[in-house]
């Protein structure tokens, strides 16, 4: 739950409303500007309609350079970063040949493998050579070679369900698959922020959709018991089919899921559970099977478990796990199967030998260790951040901790000082989180080690008292050692 | 002091800012200032500043909610292009505390508008006219219609 200091809601609110009269003092101007000029459109429509990007022009382009700034090697937990400048107030960014080393606060790395790793990069360079960089077919060409059908099997395997099948795309697995699971008569319900993918997916699928409270199963329960009670709209015949989506790490929160609740209340009423495990496969549990293992639910209770090969394994792609029936339906029907390029077989190699890393059987403990660094990373900043006062959400366990800025103008000052002591940070602001809510993203990685994380809390902490976001009493802790050595003076 | 968010369950980005907790507070501090930045700069009678807030207030919300329409980002694909904000907010169910708030407050500047200027004539009727268009306009009758065609689709 977030807690805001109620100053702190009324002065965002009073800033965002000037930011938008200032762009709407300029849009009015340049209206006027463009009315005297003439226009070179020639009878056809404007692409933009008036309103629609406003956001981007206005507010977006303002602090254009904390957002998508190019790096210029491997996104290891040191990386580099390239310098940009620009002359005309951040319209447009030039790139310079300079680049800064800095630390990687950003990058969903978790085990480590963005970077070159010991055990998978020579394997991955075999395949190369040895399979091209594409398959340059569908699947049902010319696309499935013996990588993906090992692949496929490994999966199956680690997250422990009868079968998988694996896509080149981790956004087109949920926008794919969902409108071939589901179709108008059904119902989709989904949490209130899940990922842009998920949305996508169910708006085209033409199923009717409806949202419950972020990870409140009372609600999921409440909104199940009406719309089962009402039945279709407009016609009230009974549903064809309810599908309940969840992740299982929510990326801008760091909360895990409450599964096992969630899990027995669709049990109860009938309704399948789709799974979304993109930022948990690999990075949770005992030995990395995700949160499933971590929070005690027997995977054959979860019909459909998608993940994405992005974030925990270093390599691209996603896959969709359930039972034999589920996926040989899907290898049918499944436009992403059946006419999109199949993943590119380094790509491929790279999660296989990733996995075998993981569970051990590369014959090195190496698995073990990068889960347990990683729980130990995470669980260590986690509680240094608290104790230093910032509002950092997320349970434990999660390596995902946003730390909340909430002010506008706080978003590009906590990012350009952060950047010019050499951390990058990631900030999200509106529309992609509430507009409230703006907040920086932090995402611990295995490769980081413990001088690297004392350096980034240090950095912190102090652009922290500069931007003046330490909303919380810090511990008092210091305090009580001050005072006994002020005694003992 | 600290205040809990709950995310609440409005997918358009556009409107659900507004169910978050401390909007109230800050529409009505923002009308109360700007009504004394008015008495600051023009030197007029406290009575024809909160005339020139209430008119400044109908100008500027009629703009905001009744008429731009869609949302300013291109991510939702365009889908409540044909919406006002007013009609946007609570996912477009009428009645609601948010929509009963937006409702009371232009009558109230009007109340206390007419007031201070102690009804006198052609500020009462400017300030009539403004409050009438505005109230009508919350209506849940009015609900996605254009009067002669005013603001319809291109």
């Amino acid at each position: 739950m977030i807690t805001i200091p109620y100053l702190t809601a009324l002065t965002t609110y009073f800033s965002y409303g000037l930011l938008f009269a200032f762009g709407q003092f300029r849009d009015f101007f340049r209206k006027i500007f463009d009315w005297w000029r003439a226009n070179n459109l020639q009878g056809y429509a404007p692409i933009c309609l008036g309103l629609e990007d406003f956001y981007t022009r206005r507010l977006y382009l303002r602090i254009q350079d904390c957002f998508g700034r190019p790096i210029a090697s491997a996104p290891d937990a040191w990386f580099d970063v390239v310098e940009r400048y620009s002359n005309d107030n951040n319209k447009t960014l030039k790139r310079t040949t300079n680049i800064s080393r800095c630390l990687n606060l950003g990058s969903y790395n978790y085990l480590g493998f963005a970077a070159s790793d010991e055990y998978c990069t020579p394997r991955v360079i075999k395949s190369l050579k040895r399979f091209s960089p594409s398959t340059c077919s569908a699947r049902v060409d010319g696309g499935t070679t013996t990588l993906h059908t090992e692949l496929e099997e490994r999966v199956a395997n680690f997250v422990q369900k009868p079968s998988a099948i694996v896509f080149g795309m981790g956004y087109v697995t949920n926008s794919a698959i969902l409108p071939v699971l589901i179709g108008k008569g059904g119902l989709i319900i989904s949490d209130s922020l899940n990922h842009n993918s998920i949305v996508n997916g169910a708006r085209g699928s033409g199923a009717t959709v409806r949202v419950f409270q972020h990870n409140t199963p009372l609600h999921l329960e409440k909104v199940l018991r009406e719309q089962i009670a009402e039945g279709q709209p407009r016609t009230h015949r009974p549903w064809k089919k309810i599908i309940v989506i969840v992740e299982g790490i929510y990326s801008m929160e760091g909360e895990l899921c409450k599964l096992p609740e969630i899990v027995a209340i669709c049990k109860k009423y009938k309704a399948y559970v789709y799974l979304d495990e993109a930022h948990s496969i690999g990075a949770v549990g005992k030995s990395g099977r995700g949160v499933c293992e971590l929070l005690g639910v027997d995977t054959a209770d979860v019909d459909i478990m998608m993940g994405t090969f992005t974030k925990s394994f270093g390599s691209c792609g996603g896959y969709i796990a359930g039972s034999k029936e589920l996926i040989q339906y899907l290898k049918y029907s499944c436009p992403a199967h059946l006419y999109a390029t199949s993943i590119s077989p380094p790509a491929a190699q790279q999660i296989i030998s990733a996995i075998k890393v993981i569970l051990g059987e590369d014959g090195t403990s190496r698995g073990a260790e990068k889960l347990a660094q990683i729980r130990e990373n995470s669980n260590f900043f986690r509680s240094e951040l608290q104790k230093m006062g910032f509002e950092v959400l997320g349970d434990n366990d999660s390596p995902v901790m946003p730390i909340m800025l909430y002010n506008p103008a706080k978003i590009p000052a906590f990012s350009r000082e952060c950047l010019m002591q050499k951390v990058a940070v990631v900030t999200v602001a509106f529309p992609a989180t509430p507009l409230l809510l703006a907040r920086a993203r932090i995402c611990i990685s295995a490769a980081h080690t413990k001088e690297d994380l004392v350096k980034a809390l240090e950095v912190i902490s102090q652009v922290g008292d500069l931007v003046g976001i330490k909303y919380f009493p810090a511990e008092p802790e210091k305090q009580e050692q001050l005072k006994e050595m002020i005694k003992m003076d | 002091m600290y205040v809990r968010a709950v995310p609440p369950t409005d997918l358009n980005r556009n409107t659900e800012w507004f169910t978050y907790p401390g909007v109230w507070t800050t529409y009505i501090l923002i009308v109360f200032f700007s009504w004394l930045v008015v008495l600051s700069v023009f030197n007029c009678s406290p009575g024809m500043a909160w005339t020139i807030v209430h008119l400044s207030h109908f100008l500027v919300t009629y703009h905001c909610f009744h008429w731009k329409k869609g949302t300013p980002f291109a991510d939702d694909q365009g889908i409540y292009n044909r919406l006002t904000w007013w009609e946007q907010i609570d996912n477009g169910k009428q009645l609601t505390r948010n929509r009963k708030f937006l409702t009371v407050v232009p009558v109230v500047l009007y109340l206390i508008a007419s007031h201070t200027t102690d009804y006198q004539h052609p500020m009462l009727f400017f300030n009539t006219v403004a409050v009438f268009v505005l109230v009508v306009a919350k209506f849940p009758h009015m609900h996605k219609v254009r009067l002669f065609g005013i603001n319809a689709d291109l």
